[in-house]
C-alpha cells in the first residue's frame, strides 16, 4: 500500500475524532514543549555565561594572585619581593606561550572634573597598554594608552563609561575626550572614553526604557575604571605615598596574563610558574587562577539543569506515549469490523500493521508540532521571568531532537496496537457487531 | 483446467476438548462460466466452505485449488492477493465502510492493489455505472438504501474485475423487490462470463443458478441442476 495513502486515511481518522486525538497528544505537546524550553534555557545559560567571560577576558586570561607561601617555605617568605614589574618583564621575555602581561597598581582617590565639579572617589588604576587587550576593552571614543604614554610618563586618562557619565553628564564621549580629569587634585587629559559593558538583560531594559533594579552587574567595575599610565601612576601619585617604592621593587596589585593559544595552555602555565618560581625566589607566594574552574563548574550546572530538564521530558513523553497507545488500542477495538472489510477486499497484514503505525506516528507527531508552538510561548514566557542574562536561545537542533523523540514515542507506542490490529482474524471481524 | 478444485477438504475446529468438523473432506470443482448455489440449513457447513473459497481462512486438511494454485498451505500475504485480484466478495451485511462516500468505498480494494489514485477513481465510477449506480456517488452508505448498499458493495467486488463473484446470502437483509433486482444483476453479470457462486439457504434462490450443491453435515449430500 502507497505510504500516502496510508497517511491521508490516518489523517482522515484523527479529524474524525479531534477531541479525543488532542487529549492523547496532551503528554507529547507536554513533553515536547518541556524538552525544547529546557534546552534553550540551557542554552541561554551556557552561551549568557560565555559572553560574560568572554568580554571579562575570557579563558585566555589567568590572574597571578597572592597565596599565603606553605608553611614548608613560611620562613623564607621574606626573601620573595613580590609581584612586582620584574616579574612581568621576565615573564614577558622568557614565557613564549604568553602573549600579553599586564601588571597593574591602584589608588583608591579622588577624581573630579576640571574645577572640581562632581567629585567621586573612584579607583584610578596604573596599567600598561596589555591592559587593554587582556580585558577586551572597547573605546566608545578617543585612544587607548600607547606605550609612548608609559615611556613619557604622560598625564592622560582613560575612563569608563559609568565615570564619564558622573562626571560630564548627558555629554557623549566624543566630546569628553580632551577635558580635563582632576585625579586626586592633579589635571589629567581624558584621552579614551570606553565603551558601556553590560549584561544582555541591562541591555534590553535600556532599550526599553526602563530601568533594571535587579541582580548582579558583573560589569560594574568594568565601567567604573579610570586608567592612567602605569609610570605616571607612579611618579605622580604613588611614589609621594610610599616614599621607599622604586618602580621596581613596587608591589604590584594585580598581575594578569593572557596565553597566546589555548592549545598550550597548560604549558604556558608551566612556563610562568617557573619563571615566577626564579623572580620569587623559591618562595610559593603566588597562585595562578584561571577560568577554567569557573568554565567547568558552569559546565556541570547547566549539564544538572539540561539533565533534570530531560528527565522531566522523557517522564511526560512516556505519559503521551502511553496515552496514544491507549487511544490507538480504543481505536482498533472501534474498527475492527472496518479491518476485516478492508482484509476482505485484499488489504495485507502489514498494510494493517502500518495503517495503525503511521496513525500513531501521525498524532505524535502533530503532538509534538503543537509541542512546538506551546513551547515558543513557554520560552517567551520564560524570557521575561528568567532570572539572570541568560535569555533562553532557541535553537533549531533542539527542536529537531524534540520532533525526532516525539516520533519515536509515537512508533515504539503505536508497535503494540498495529500488531495487535494485524493479527485480527478477518472472518471475526466481519462477524464483529 | 477447473476454476476451483477442491479435495478432500475439511475444516476442523476446536472447542475445549471437542472436535467440530465443520467441513468434512469435501471434493468440488467449479469452471470458469458457471453459476453456482451453495445451500444448507444453518449450520450445515456452507459459511466455512465459503470462507475458505473466499481466501477469509485456511483448511485443516485437503487441497484448494483457485485459479490454478494451491492455497490450502498459502501464506496470508498470498491469501489477501487473491481476495484482492481474484475473488469480489458480497456480503449478506453490505460491509461498506460507512465514513467513506460511495466512490471510495468502491475503490477500497484498489488501494490494496496499488493503483495509482486517479486510476482508482475513474474506475470506480466505472464500476458504479456497470450496476446502475451514476448517481449518489458523494453520499456515504448509511444515506443509502439497502438496494443502494448492496450494488455499491457489487461494484466494490467488481472493480478489480475478478474471475470470482462469490455471494454470501447477498438478498438477506433484503425485502424481495428488491433482493430480484440484485439477483437480476448477478444473472447479467453470469451472462457476461463472470463465475458466480451464491451461498443461501433460500431454495427459491439457488433456483436462478444453474447448479446447486446441498450440503448438510459439513458434506455436500446432493448435487443438482434447476
Amino acid at each position: 500500500m502507497n505510504p500516502l495513502v496510508a497517511i491521508s486515511i490516518g489523517l482522515r481518522e484523527i479529524a474524525a475524532h479531534k477531541f479525543r486525538t488532542c487529549l492523547s497528544m496532551l503528554g507529547i505537546i507536554l513533553g515536547v514543549s518541556s524538552l525544547i524550553a529546557t534546552m534553550a534555557l540551557t542554552r541561554g545559560i551556557e552561551e549568557g555565561t560565555r559572553v560574560f567571560m568572554q568580554q571579562l577576558g575570557g579563558l585566555e586570561l589567568v590572574s597571578i594572585a597572592n597565596k599565603e607561601p606553605s608553611s614548608r617555605k613560611y620562613e623564607f617568605a621574606n626573601l620573595s619581593p613580590g609581584r612586582t614589574l620584574r616579574d612581568a618583564e621576565a615573564i614577558r621575555r622568557s614565557a613564549s606561550f604568553i602573549s600579553h602581561v599586564s601588571p597593574e597598581i591602584n589608588l583608591n582617590t579622588a577624581v573630579a572634573t576640571e574645577g572640581g565639579g562632581n567629585p567621586e572617589r573612584r579607583v584610578v588604576q596604573g596599567v600598561y597598554p596589555d591592559h587593554f587587550v587582556i580585558g577586551m576593552q572597547e573605546a566608545a571614543a578617543g585612544r587607548f594608552l600607547t606605550p609612548l604614554d608609559i615611556e613619557r610618563g604622560s598625564r592622560c586618562a582613560v575612563v569608563g563609561d559609568t565615570v564619564a557619565k558622573n562626571l560630564w553628564p548627558g555629554i557623549p564621549p566624543e566630546l569628553i575626550v580632551g577635558k580635563t580629569i582632576l585625579i586626586d587634585n592633579r589635571p589629567f587629559e581624558v584621552v579614551g572614553v570606553l565603551a558601556l559593558y553590560e549584561m544582555e538583560e541591562q541591555a534590553r531594559a535600556r532599550r526599553a526604557g526602563k530601568k533594571s533594579t535587579r541582580g548582579f552587574d558583573g560589569f560594574r567595575k568594568k565601567n567604573e575604571r579610570v586608567l592612567v599610565p602605569f609610570t605616571t601612576m607612579f611618579h605622580e601619585l604613588r611614589s609621594g605615598a610610599f616614599p621607599l617604592d622604586s618602580l621596581e621593587t613596587m608591589k604590584l596589585d594585580t598581575l594578569n596574563v593572557r596565553v597566546g593559544d589555548l592549545d598550550y595552555f597548560h604549558p604556558a602555565l608551566d612556563q610562568v610558574r617557573a619563571v615566577l618560581d626564579i623572580t620569587h625566589r623559591g618562595v610559593d607566594d603566588f597562585d595562578l587562577e584561571t577560568r577554567q574552574d569557573w568554565f567547568d563548574r558552569m559546565e556541570s550546572s547547566v549539564r544538572a539543569t539540561r539533565l533534570s530538564g530531560g528527565l522531566i521530558s522523557a517522564i511526560s513523553l512516556v505519559v503521551g506515549g502511553i496515552g496514544i497507545m491507549n487511544i490507538m488500542l480504543a481505536s482498533i477495538s472501534e474498527r475492527v469490523r472496518e479491518i476485516g472489510i478492508r482484509l476482505a477486499v485484499g488489504a495485507r497484514q502489514r498494510d494493517i500493521f502500518w495503517q495503525i503505525l503511521i496513525e500513531s506516528i501521525l498524532v505524535s507527531l502533530l503532538g509534538g508540532l503543537l509541542g512546538i508552538l506551546a513551547s515558543l510561548g513557554l520560552i517567551e514566557i520564560l524570557k521575561t521571568i528568567a532570572p539572570d542574562q541568560n535569555v533562553p536561545v532557541l535553537t533549531p537542533d533542539a527542536i529537531l531532537l524534540a520532533v525526532g523523540f516525539a516520533i519515536a514515542a509515537g512508533l515504539l507506542s503505536g508497535l503494540y496496537p498495529s500488531a495487535k490490529a494485524s493479527g485480527i482474524d478477518p472472518i471475526t471481524a466481519l462477524r464483529y457487531e | 483446467m477447473s476454476l476451483i478444485h477442491l479435495e478432500g477438504l475439511s475444516k476442523v475446529y476446536r472447542v475445549g476438548d471437542q472436535e467440530i468438523r465443520a467441513l468434512d473432506e469435501v471434493n468440488l470443482r467449479i469452471e470458469e462460466g458457471e453459476f453456482i448455489a451453495i445451500i444448507g440449513s444453518s449450520g450445515s457447513g456452507k459459511s466455512t466452505l465459503m470462507h475458505l473459497l473466499g481466501c477469509l481462512d485456511t483448511p485443516t486438511a485437503g487441497r484448494m485449488e483457485i485459479c490454478g494454485k494451491d492455497l490450502a498451505k498459502a501464506s496470508n500475504d498470498e491469501l489477501a492477493r487473491v481476495r484482492n485480484r481474484e475473488i469480489g466478495f458480497v456480503f449478506q451485511a453490505f460491509n461498506l465502510l460507512p465514513k467513506l462516500d460511495v466512490v471510495s468505498n468502491i475503490a477500497l480494494p484498489l488501494i490494496y492493489a496499488g493503483v495509482p489514485s486517479h486510476e482508482r477513481l475513474a474506475r470506480a465510477r466505472k464500476a458504479a455505472a456497470d450496476v446502475g449506480l451514476g448517481e449518489r456517488l458523494s453520499n456515504r452508505p448509511p444515506q443509502l438504501s439497502g438496494g443502494q448498499c448492496q450494488r455499491v458493495a457489487i461494484a466494490r467486488a467488481l472493480v478489480n474485475n475478478p474471475r470470482i463473484l462469490f455471494g454470501d446470502e447477498p438478498t438477506g437483509n433484503l425485502d424481495s423487490a428488491t433482493g430480484r433486482m440484485i439477483l437480476e444483476t448477478f444473472d447479467a453479470l453470469h451472462a457476461s462470463g463472470k463465475t458466480i457462486v451464491l451461498v443461501t439457504h433460500d431454495p427459491a434462490i439457488a433456483a436462478r443458478s444453474r447448479r446447486v450443491i446441498e450440503i448438510r453435515d459439513g458434506r455436500i449430500t446432493r448435487e443438482y441442476a434447476p
